[in-house]
């Protein structure tokens, strides 16, 4: 569990976080998403008690950061950004190395933690390279490896995916979303369709603020001014046409058009609040016209990720430059 | 809040940081340089004084070990902070005491083996010379305690450096900066007036390390080393302190 409360940090006069309050439940795996400078980062060292809060709290497993920073830091796992290694050691010997000093002594159950680290983070292949002479992908694995080495129940990855092939990108993320079956899992990202493929749940940051805060989904429906309803019906065009556009609450008919693999696509636009699916149901049976497609058009987190930052790099004297 | 030492953590980083030594070239240049020059200085003496000491150690090993300690400290931390792995250190159940402290331990322990090869040539006297010849033990084991010592708290003082900047060019020039004024302070001393000269002459490296060259162990010379290595090794924990504000 993870919560914050009020999480402000300054450096300087920027305010790099301001106020931030957000709770993520045990077992609950959310995506940190934002453009860079947003205070993923400094967000996620005051978590991991990297740096201090200026005001507010940090709490991570019922224990404060501020007042137990090393029982917080027991119990957590941390990929730092740009995940930095010890280049000069052998990835079991990394693997050692963090495993004593976060506590594992035991010779014994240490080796047993590696080999099972290993195995999970698909490491066995480079096992005794130099951590300087893995590829990108291998090195984020071992990023991801260390950071699990003590099997934490609350993991925080900031950019786990960055810079990696689309390849690695897929690998790394099979890996998450393995990890995230028993654990609480924080992840920061400015890659969308990350955040859709493996986050329950998205904060979008903002400049050091919370801009949005949902489900993948319910930040696409919540910021559509309007519905789009994409369908098509076997039937006469042109009365298919003037049939839709007289639905009550049907604000615009457009169409046909091929769209995608249906041909003959209307496109009818309503209020966010009205769902014309059932009329559209009503009416189709009533007139006898199958209903060969119908769906609706949902923002893409891309869209709604753009709506709620761009303004800060899109705004008025800015556009110009 | 009184710092709790996790010995077996702060044991795991030296060994890592004595074994890093070991597997760049860093400490075996140094080691080489160091015997190379104390080779030197001890059958230069030898063979022109015709006499059994290593009394000739004492002469220009401090000022090597002004050169080479901060070489050895240098990126103890800095390449820690400029790669980043510092917040991987820092995010680990780990006190500050800890990083500091294994950190220093590590160089400690090459240090140690350095000075202890030195012992070959006292060894060496007691077999070469003539019976009777008298080698004194005491003047040869006060002189290596005497390089000891000095290199630990040198160590301390390049590992304070070492935590100022991300690179290590400018954590050396700082330790050796540090090192130099420790160094060079007795030797000016004579050129200082009076109250100004006696502080100097204490803050200086030299006394100290006479009078163990004579094999006298007082522990005014003994508390001068602690003090001095606790104080930059304290200064390196309040650095780390303040890089987290």
């Amino acid at each position: 569990m993870i919560r914050a409360e009020k999480l402000t940090k300054r450096f300087g006069d920027i305010t790099a976080v301001d106020g931030l309050d957000f709770e993520i439940q045990v077992g609950q795996i959310v995506g940190f998403l934002g453009p860079n400078g947003a205070g993923k980062t400094t967000t996620m060292r005051m978590l991991t008690a990297y740096l201090p809060a200026d005001q507010g709290r940090a709490v991570v497993m019922d224990l404060d950061v501020a007042e137990h920073p090393l029982e917080v830091r027991r119990r957590l796992g941390y990929l730092p950004e740009n995940n930095p290694l010890h280049e000069n050691l052998e990835v079991t010997d990394a693997l050692h190395f963090v495993g004593r000093l976060r506590g594992l002594y035991d010779d014994k159950a240490r080796t047993e933690r590696v080999k099972a680290v290993v195995k999970t983070c698909g490491l066995g292949g480079v096992a005794g390279r130099k951590t300087g002479e893995l590829s990108k992908g291998y090195r984020q694995r071992l990023g991801l490896a260390q950071a699990i080495i003590h099997d934490p129940d609350v993991l925080v990855l900031d950019e786990p995916t960055s810079g990696l092939d689309p390849n690695q990108v897929h690998e790394v993320r099979d890996l998450i979303r393995e990890l995230k079956k028993e654990k609480t899992l924080l992840l920061s990202t400015h890659i969308l369709s990350e955040v859709q493929a493996v986050c329950d749940r998205v904060i979008i940051l903002n400049a050091g603020r919370i801009a949005a805060d949902g489900t993948p989904d319910e930040l696409s429906g919540s910021l559509q001014n309007k519905n789009r309803l994409h369908l098509s019906l076997k039937g006469p065009r042109d009365t298919v046409r003037s049939a839709l556009a007289s639905i009550p609450g049907a604000s615009s008919v457009a169409g046909p058009a091929a769209w995608g693999k249906v041909s003959d696509a209307f496109v009818v636009e309503s209020e966010a609040s009205v769902d014309l699916r059932e009329e559209v149901f009503r009416l189709a049976s009533s007139k006898g016209w199958p209903i060969m497609h119908l769906s609706i058009e949902q923002l893409s987190l891309e869209e709604v990720f753009r709506k709620l930052t761009g303004s800060a790099e899109a705004g008025p004297g800015e556009g110009a430059s | 809040m009184t710092p709790v030492l996790q010995v077996r953590a702060v044991l795991a980083l030296a060994q890592r940081e004595f074994k890093g030594y070991f597997e760049s070239p860093a400490a075996y240049v140094a080691m080489v340089v160091f015997y190379l020059v104390s080779g030197y200085l001890f059958t230069a003496t030898l063979f022109l004084s015709n006499m059994a000491t290593i009394s000739g150690l004492a002469e220009a090993m401090p000022l090597l070990l002004t050169f080479l300690v901060p070489a050895l400290t240098m990126g103890l931390l800095s390449e820690e902070l400029k790669s980043g792995t510092f917040e991987t250190l820092a995010t680990l159940p780990l006190e500050d005491w800890d990083i500091a402290l294994g950190k220093f331990l590590g160089f400690c322990g090459v240090h140690l083996v350095t000075v202890a090869g030195l012992a070959f040539y006292p060894v060496l006297l007691r077999l070469l010379a003539a019976p009777g010849a008298g080698l004194d033990w005491g003047e040869a084991s006060g002189i290596l305690l005497g390089l000891l010592l000095m290199g630990l708290m040198y160590g301390a003082i390049g590992l304070f450096a070492s935590s100022l900047s991300r690179s290590q060019v400018v954590s050396f020039v700082i330790a050796f900066l540090f090192c130099f004024i420790f160094f060079m302070a007795g030797n000016l001393a004579r050129f200082a007036p009076g109250a100004a000269s006696t502080l100097m002459e204490f803050v200086g490296v030299d006394s100290h390390l006479d009078t163990l060259a004579k094999g006298v162990l007082d522990t005014r010379d003994l508390l001068y080393f602690a003090s001095i290595t606790f104080a930059f090794l304290y200064l390196t924990v309040v650095r780390l302190q303040s890089r987290r504000l």
